[in-house]
């Protein structure tokens, strides 16, 4: 019989006791395997997470927004000075405009006594457009007018004109969504994202003279637009080069424009609404976010970085992480104790055995080879049914991990939002204002659980090796201590008690 | 031949050091079936630890074929337990869930001794030890008291050893049983020329014994016919 057959015999010389350890190992290592895996699909994520938007500064002028808010815009001469900055790879300007339906500015400059319509949240059109809006006001879209009424109302009271005086939920005559414009000057948005175009081409001629344009697939739908269809926008006709597709209904009740065309039509020459800048590597993000900020007055603009979830998403899954990489070495270091203890356990239990062992000729090393192969038997069989237990769980530990640490930081972050809505409503209606925050800290948050999505696991070759090294730890802890146990027992044991 | 000169083992127990085997000095001479006497306490079971190598001396030599063991490092003491030593012991201390067989090739093993070579040496000594051809594969803890012994006596003899130290060998065996397993050892010793030393406090025992010594309080004494 050779010392691997006795080793093995060894091993299941107690049934109840070895098939316990099996069951215990098992458990350890197959949580073990789990936080592995765990850790190596967070990991994973953010990586992917960091690739995708980690890198992308947006530069805003100082309390503005997408349309909204105040401030001066940002111009092409700040386009260069970006540029200029160390690290940054590229920057793409855009400008944001708001076109009204023809039909509808009329009318709505009939109900207001002059003046275009003006658009949610009170700002006013920068051009019309003979499309009409894809999207329908509905309750949402004629709240926001009404409010916007309701102030004009309050501001004109000292004019001339008497206003509407319609309500928070009173809807205007003839109202609808106005069409967001944007002036590009490439083939991607202003977010710096890759425009998904479905038929035909992307703009090729961005001189102010040209007539191309893309619009959105429901806009299109609406206004039966294909390519070479025609629209105007102000005085200008215009030929749809493309259709597009953005993913949402509000997205695609858009046009895109070439910039410079852009701004000749609505008299913002030299003028843009935000800088999409991409930074060379993830690592540079926070100091040229800082070196944007001094070079193009941090006064005059906002800089953030990629999308506002982005750190509270990678915050999430840091945790989640950090979690998954102590659970993998606690219970890789509890399923070595095991081992350890149970070794340690066998060989005083052996001791006479091993005593009679060495009486008969077996060498320290031969009597260490023996132990060391019952230990490792242990720890294969328990590694086997630990990796049918990890493959069965890993996807739900993971699930149950990330959902957890998400809501942890959803119900902080929303309580801190809330506080600051409050604030910011009270805000607004000191100064007459109706604009609302509720929603806004649930939304932000939601967003970065989406942005986290789903983090599905799978066993890479790196995952692989981890959970191989991290076995044999456990093996080499667990067998090389009562190893080196047996050689300290002297041959004299088989003698006592005799 | 096996010759003992005044090998001391001390221990220290408090303040006061205990010598179970304070100067004993003996010689016995190839295929010699010899027993050593003694009541319990009085340092038999120690003696036979330092003849066989299992314990250092704390003074004195013992010579094995004038090989002095007490001067050999601890590898070369494995090598000597494994070569030149079979002990026999009181408990048996077969590996229980190997078969008898398995038990007796043990110390082949140990001795590099191939597969093949082992098995078939394996078998002739348990028939030797007249133990039935159905007992080879059984379990040692399926085995009888007695049956065990003949094993235990036969794995003794696996490596062709010069001496084979015998501790207790009849104490857990009924009389009719213990008086079989004398006879083997006392034919083997004769048969083989092999130097057998039996450790008992049996007297029955050492009447089939070539020669006797008496053990007391640390010291040895031959016991002659008188």
């Amino acid at each position: 019989m050779s010392v691997l057959a006795r080793s093995v015999g060894n091993a299941f010389r107690n049934k109840v006791r070895s098939g316990a350890v099996v069951v215990i190992l098992a458990v350890a290592i197959g949580l073990a395997l789990s936080m592995l895996v765990a850790n190596q699909a967070v990991a994973d994520r953010i990586t992917s997470l960091k690739a995708s938007v980690g890198n992308n500064l947006t530069v805003n002028p100082a309390g503005s927004r997408g349309g909204q808010g105040g401030g001066e815009p940002l111009t092409t001469a700040d386009v260069s000075t970006a540029q200029s900055v160390a690290h940054v790879g590229s920057v793409n300007g855009a400008l944001t405009l708001r076109l009204s339906s023809s039909g509808t500015a009329a009318a709505s400059a009939t109900a207001q006594g002059g003046g275009q319509s003006g658009g949610p949240g009170g700002r006013a059109a920068d051009g019309t457009t003979s499309l009409v809006s894809a999207v329908d006001p509905g309750t949402l879209g004629n709240r926001a007018s009404g409010s916007t009424a309701s102030n004009s109302s309050a501001t004109a009271t000292s004019g001339a004109s008497g206003g509407t005086g319609a309500g928070n939920t009173a809807a205007r005559a003839g109202f609808s969504i106005p069409i967001e414009a944007t002036g590009i000057n490439g083939s991607v948005n202003a977010a710096g994202a890759a425009i998904n175009i479905i038929s035909g081409a992307a703009l090729s001629d961005f001189a102010g003279t040209s007539a191309q344009a893309l619009v959105g697939s429901t806009l299109a739908a609406k206004n039966s637009l294909t390519v070479g269809s025609t629209f105007t926008v102000n005085d200008r006709t215009m030929t749809v080069a493309g259709i597009f597709d953005a993913g949402t209904a509000f997205d695609n009740n858009a046009i895109y424009l070439p910039l410079v065309a852009a701004q000749t039509l609505t008299g913002q020459t030299g003028e843009i609404s935000t800088m999409s800048v991409v930074v060379d590597s993830i690592d540079n993000v926070d100091a040229t976010k800082t070196a944007l900020a001094s070079a193009l007055d941090s006064t005059r603009v906002d800089v953030t970085a990629g999308s506002a979830n982005l750190d509270s998403a990678i915050g999430s899954l840091g945790s989640v992480q950090n979690i998954s990489l102590i659970g993998f070495i606690a219970a890789l270091g509890t399923a070595g104790l095991i081992v350890l203890l149970i070794m340690i356990m066998v060989v005083r239990e052996r001791r006479r055995e091993i005593g009679a062992l060495k009486a008969i000729g077996a060498s320290n090393r031969s009597i260490g080879v023996q132990f060391v192969i019952e230990a490792l038997v242990l720890v294969v069989m328990g590694s086997v049914a630990g990796a049918v237990i990890a493959s069965f769980s890993s996807n739900s530990i993971v699930g149950a991990l990330v959902s957890s640490n998400t809501s942890t930081t959803t119900a902080a972050g929303s309580g801190r939002r809330a506080a600051l809505g409050a604030a910011g409503q009270a805000a607004g209606q000191a100064v007459g204002g109706g604009t609302r925050f509720q929603g806004s800290g649930r939304g932000a948050f939601a967003g970065a659980s989406q942005l986290i999505g789903t983090v599905s696991t799978s066993v890479g070759w790196q995952t692989l090796v981890l959970g191989v090294v991290g076995i044999l730890v456990i093996a080499a802890l667990g067998a090389l201590i009562p190893a080196l146990l047996t050689a300290k027992i002297r041959p004299i044991e088989v003698l006592r008690g005799e | 031949m096996l010759e003992v000169k005044d090998v001391v083992k001390a221990f220290k127990s408090g303040d006061h050091t205990i010598k179970p085997v304070n100067g004993v000095t003996f010689s016995v001479g190839q295929g010699t079936f010899a027993a050593i006497l003694g009541k319990s306490g009085s340092g038999k079971s120690t003696l036979l630890s330092l003849l066989g190598a299992l314990d250092k001396a704390t003074s004195g030599d013992v010579l094995v074929d004038e090989v002095n063991i007490s001067k050999l490092p601890d590898a070369k003491l494995t090598a000597y337990r494994r070569d030149d030593i079979g002990f026999v012991f009181q408990q048996y201390n077969l590996i229980p869930n190997l078969s008898a067989k398995e038990n007796v090739m043990l110390p082949m093993e140990f001795a590099g001794v191939s597969r093949a070579e082992r098995s078939v040496r394996a078998a002739e000594l348990l028939n030797q030890v007249e133990l039935t051809e159905d007992m080879h594969d059984r379990k040692a803890n399926r085995l009888s008291g007695g049956q065990q012994q003949r094993v235990s006596i036969a794995r003794a003899l696996a490596n062709r050893p010069k001496l084979i130290l015998a501790d207790e060998p009849t104490g857990n065996l009924d009389d009719e049983t213990g008086e079989l397993i004398i006879e083997l050892l006392r034919s083997l010793s004769h048969e083989k020329n092999t130097t057998i030393l039996v450790v008992t406090h049996d007297q029955a025992l050492t009447g089939k014994t070539d020669r006797k010594f008496r053990l007391a309080r640390g010291k040895i004494t031959e016991i002659t016919a008188s």
